[in-house]
């Protein structure tokens, strides 16, 4: 986009950018784990964008451009504050858990709105960067390439993060399943 | 067919839509005959489709307003003469609408066309304010099923005509169920659609009858709005706008499609 007009610059970005405010609050809210945290980490995002907003090619996806500058924001902060959880050692993120369990042709539940709270619980207990491969792949829908491009990884470091995500989501829910009675425990041979 | 499992996360390439068409037909086969792969597809698609439904969270209240007071202060920095213009627009805008409101707010029995003018009107004021605000298409359709909308919606992105998204309300038009979404255009001005069962026979006589591409559209004139319906299957669509009516029939145009 070329320079704009101060006063076209703002209706574009107020048109085009500010209506994603629920999705990039949502996003926020599943990384940070805060209303509050979350708030701010929009508020610094919109600014960046809207100071940046000439770099943004209108047509092209305005949630991918601004999740892209909501996860740098983030990662910012989060190494300011020096927190641990970025910086898991490699084999929490590569490693699958034991499906030893998890067997069985039982038809699985249908995961309906109920299960909600159960869901975003198993998402928080994922390590980031899991977590925030299912953030943008499975909630905001964005494709491979975009939500790469948003998380700074490879195509298929996402690939692969994202598998594992699924894996451990699935481990996390079918055990909740089997706990409040969704699902038979498995019978143990004698 | 291939010989050896495929890795998992093949089958998640699978269960993404990312596979080549040979490689799909090769794994389609696989899984037909292979019990272990094929519950592997299971649980990851269980896991996708619960995490898609995850309920969206409304933004605190105050954020949208720190936000623009921030974007204000933005501005000022860069510009410390902010244009007139810039003000006077919205408020001309403010004006017609109330105008609007009154005239239509205070009438009697409404046909369709009347009944969604008089949605225009209300909208934005404690008489019909959105359930819902967010600039994603498919997570408001998501919203109107999780409502329990007994149709298909489907909320068509204007984003590449001017108007973003702003958010969505399940309503009654004339006592049946609707789903009302709004738009807000580059210069401030709405757009609001909505849908809900019926056909266009309900129309009353006196609107203008087009086609294009094969759809039938219906135009009606209210108070200086201007009405476009069509039909997308069994249910009904209309845009309502104040803006010129030509561009509301060419928005209209532009998103109908054929069921």
């Amino acid at each position: 986009m070329t320079a704009l007009d101060p006063e076209r610059k703002r209706a574009l970005f107020d048109a085009t950018a500010l209506p994603l405010t629920t999705a990039l609050y949502n996003t926020a809210l599943r990384l940070t784990g805060a209303s509050a945290d979350a708030s701010d980490l929009v508020q610094e995002t919109f600014l960046r964008a809207y100071r940046t907003f000439e770099n943004f090619s209108l047509g092209t996806n305005c949630k991918a451009w601004l999740l892209t500058i909501l996860y740098s924001v983030h990662i910012n902060q989060r190494k300011r504050a020096r927190h641990a959880a970025i910086s898991l050692p490699p084999e929490e993120l590569e490693s699958l858990p034991d499906e030893n369990a998890a067997g069985g042709d039982q038809r699985l539940p249908e995961l309906d709105e109920r299960w909600g709270p159960e869901v975003d619980r198993a998402l928080r207990d994922l390590a980031e960067p899991l977590r925030a491969a299912i953030l943008l792949v499975d909630i905001e829908q964005l494709p491979y390439e975009e939500a790469a491009v948003a998380l700074g990884w490879p195509v298929g470091t996402l690939r692969s993060r994202l598998f594992r995500a699924r894996k451990r989501l699935f481990a996390t829910l079918e055990g909740y399943a089997r706990a409040t009675g969704y699902l038979r425990k498995p019978v143990r041979p004698e | 067919m291939m010989a050896q499992h495929p890795l998992g996360e093949e089958i998640q390439d699978f269960a993404d839509g990312r596979l080549t068409p040979v490689r799909r037909v090769d794994l389609e086969a696989h899984l037909a005959m292979c019990p272990q792969c094929a519950r592997e597809l299971e649980r990851l698609r269980w896991v996708k489709e619960g995490t898609a439904r995850l309920p969206m969270h409304e933004p605190p209240p105050d954020l949208p307003a720190r936000v623009a007071l921030v974007l204000d202060t933005e501005d000022r920095r860069a510009s410390h003469a902010r244009p007139l213009r810039r003000y006077l627009l919205p408020a001309a805008g403010v004006l017609a609408a109330a105008a609007a409101v009154v005239i239509l707010v205070t009438r009697g029995p409404r046909d369709l066309p009347s009944a969604v003018a008089r949605d225009f009107a209300t909208y934005g004021t404690a008489a019909l304010s959105l359930d819902t605000t967010s600039g994603d298409g498919p997570a408001l359709e998501r919203y109107f099923a999780r409502r329990g909308l007994a149709f298909r919606t489907r909320v068509f992105d204007l984003g590449m005509m001017g108007y973003g998204l702003v958010g969505a309300r399940v309503h009654r038009l004339n006592s049946r169920p609707s789903a009302l979404f709004a738009y807000r255009g580059v210069d401030e001005r709405t757009l609001v659609c909505e849908m809900f069962e019926g056909a266009l026979d309900e129309l009353p006589r006196g609107g203008e009858a087009r086609e294009h591409d094969g759809i039938e559209f219906r135009i009606f004139k209210e108070h200086g709005l201007t009405l476009v319906f069509w039909m997308e299957g069994s249910v009904v669509c209309v845009l309502v706008s104040d803006v010129s009516g030509d561009d509301v029939v060419r928005l209209a145009y532009a998103k109908a499609v054929k069921v």
